[in-house]
């Protein structure tokens, strides 16, 4: 007999990793299928111990290509299914998230970056940005939410299902292993007390009823004959995807009116935004700060108005680049100047923010 | 104190440093105060310098990486070459007095640099294995960062189950944790 699950509203103290078991359990989540790679493994852990006190079940796959496709599957038989990963599993998750695209099936995935390329650092990167906004031999129809802590991974990863079965776009949550192995306080709730309503799942295949006759066949392909027929499957996709994407785009903003700088970060680098855009504002700066929370679809109205308003703005990322190149398509033509601090692989403190930013303004 | 107080811990895999750090950071959040803990992690599964990362604030903590520790605790010699780099002038140094060969790599430049008989007293007044709780009781004495009897606490839910089956552990653990203050309290240490 399974307990009936109850999230009582309260203040926690815990790792990111069992945070996102939490969320996941809050979600209304059945199943989660694995496999271990740092810093995801403690998803795994907490899953696993939670999950059948709740009636709910946990797979460890042979490896992440399987742990992808059977996250496909357990969609396709209406269970609300996730995977976790990092690093090189999640360059092996993408030929089955690649058909999840293609398919419309609602994944979720939750992706702690590590240090890349290949098996690099176990510990923290913001590297694996294109990989998840973009990843996979297609267009990258997929919602991928980048979170700054422990709330951010509660609230979003909550989130994400509903998105995800709401739209039927392959869904991902972005942390890095600092959230992954950090604790921090937080406040879990049920979502449902909180007047957000869990959508329920439906199965894609064994509905009830004789195809043809009592409903229509179901018939999901990721396979096509004609370059026309594979067109016209693709471009509705697009015009689906871009028609929701200002609806369901994110982004935070702070003192980014009459600024003479922003600073754009994504996920928890932008908490060293907050502290350094404090800091320098105390020394009389006009700095201001700007985050993309959704970094598939970009809230590219939102950084058209940012560039098109301001002289400078500087990029901060632990990586080389891979969220500069997303802004710079979204601000294309834009006078702006765009500065950058790069770090990749290596996380980033306020104080280095605030050097670069002065001798910038110097 | 400053309103964040930025702590890096460090010592041999085994010696308790990421239990202080989680102690800490749970009795700063029962207090209702905001903590952040990180412990640094590399590939090796043991063996290697252990180094947890900290802060404890009134405000939302920002960035879990910093540059600069207010207080810096070394429980190892290899553990002060690896934390000397976060020590600057705003900084106060705790290291175990019973280390050799560490002087050269001790921070030239920090405000406080104290050297703390943890290693000894552990030995002789109680037992190797409290080394960390003698440890924790003087970063408590030399900042003030939580209440004793926050730490108490926090202590009891950490190891509560191992007290269980042997109670005087946990006497045992306490009166390391109290004599380590006492050690805190009363070194002024070197202040530069």
């Amino acid at each position: 007999m399974s307990e009936e699950l109850v999230i009582e509203e309260k203040r926690v103290f815990m790792t990111g990793n069992e945070v996102v078991a939490w969320a996941a359990l809050a979600a209304g989540a059945d199943i989660m299928y694995g496999y271990p790679i740092t810093p995801q493994n403690e998803i795994m852990h907490y899953w696993s111990r939670l999950a059948p006190r709740y009636g709910k079940d946990f797979l460890q796959t042979e490896d992440e290509l399987s742990a992808g496709f059977a996250t496909a599957g357990g969609v396709m038989a209406g269970r609300k299914a996730f995977t976790a990963t990092a690093g090189s599993g999640s360059v092996l998750m993408q030929e089955p998230l690649a058909m999840a695209e293609m398919m419309r099936l609602p994944t979720v995935t939750v992706v702690q970056q590590r240090g890349g390329p290949s098996t690099a650092t176990v510990i923290y990167s913001q590297q694996e940005v294109t990989l998840t906004t973009m990843g996979g031999n297609g267009e990258g129809m997929r919602v991928v939410y980048s979170t700054a802590g422990h709330q951010d991974l509660y609230d979003y990863t909550i989130k994400a299902f509903n998105l995800a079965w709401k739209y039927r776009f392959p869904t991902f949550v972005l942390g890095d292993g600092y959230q992954a192995k950090m604790r921090e306080p937080l406040t879990i709730y049920d979502p449902e007390k909180r007047g957000i309503t869990l959508l329920e799942p439906d199965p894609y295949v064994g509905r009830e009823g004789e195809p043809g006759r009592d409903r229509p066949p179901a018939q999901y392909r990721n396979t096509y004959n004609l370059e026309e027929e594979l067109y016209e499957k693709l471009m509705s996709d697009i015009r689906d995807f871009e028609k929701i994407s200002t609806e369901i785009a994110e982004y935070e903003s702070m003192h980014t009116e009459e600024a003479e700088l922003v600073i754009v970060a994504h996920g928890i680098v932008f908490r060293a935004v907050r502290e350094a855009v404090g800091n320098l504002r105390e020394q009389g700066l006009r700095v201001g700060g700007f985050r993309p929370v959704t970094l598939r679809p970009l809230p590219a109205p939102q950084i058209r108005d940012l560039v098109d308003g301001l002289k400078k703005i500087l990029v901060v990322e632990s990586a080389y680049g891979q969220i500069a190149r997303l802004l710079k398509e979204a601000a294309y033509g834009a006078a702006c100047e765009i500065h950058t601090l790069f770090k990749p692989g290596v996380g980033i403190a306020a104080g280095e923010i605030e050097d670069r930013v002065k001798e910038i303004l110097k | 104190m400053p309103e964040t107080t930025r702590m890096v811990l460090a010592g041999e895999g085994g010696q308790g440093v990421q239990a202080i750090a989680e102690i800490l950071a749970e009795a700063a959040n029962e207090e209702g105060r905001q903590a952040l803990y990180i412990p640094n992690f590399g590939v090796e599964q043991r063996g290697g310098v252990s180094v947890a990362f900290l802060q404890i604030s009134d405000d939302a903590i920002g960035s879990p990486k910093f540059l600069k520790g207010d207080v810096v605790a070394a429980l190892s010699d290899r553990a002060v070459q690896r934390t000397a780099p976060y020590a600057g002038p705003e900084t106060t140094f705790i290291y175990d007095s019973a280390m050799e060969g560490v002087a050269d790599d001790l921070p030239q430049d920090a405000a406080r640099v104290m050297p703390v008989p943890a290693m000894e007293v552990a030995k002789k007044e109680f037992h190797p294995r409290v080394y960390n709780m003698v440890m924790m009781g003087a970063l408590i004495g030399a900042t003030g960062i939580i209440p004793l009897d926050r730490a108490r606490a926090a202590i009891e839910k950490r190891f509560g189950y191992k007290f269980e089956k042997q109670p005087q552990l946990r006497d045992l653990n306490f009166r390391a944790l109290e004599r380590g203050m006492e050690l805190g309290c009363g070194t002024e240490g070197v202040i530069n």
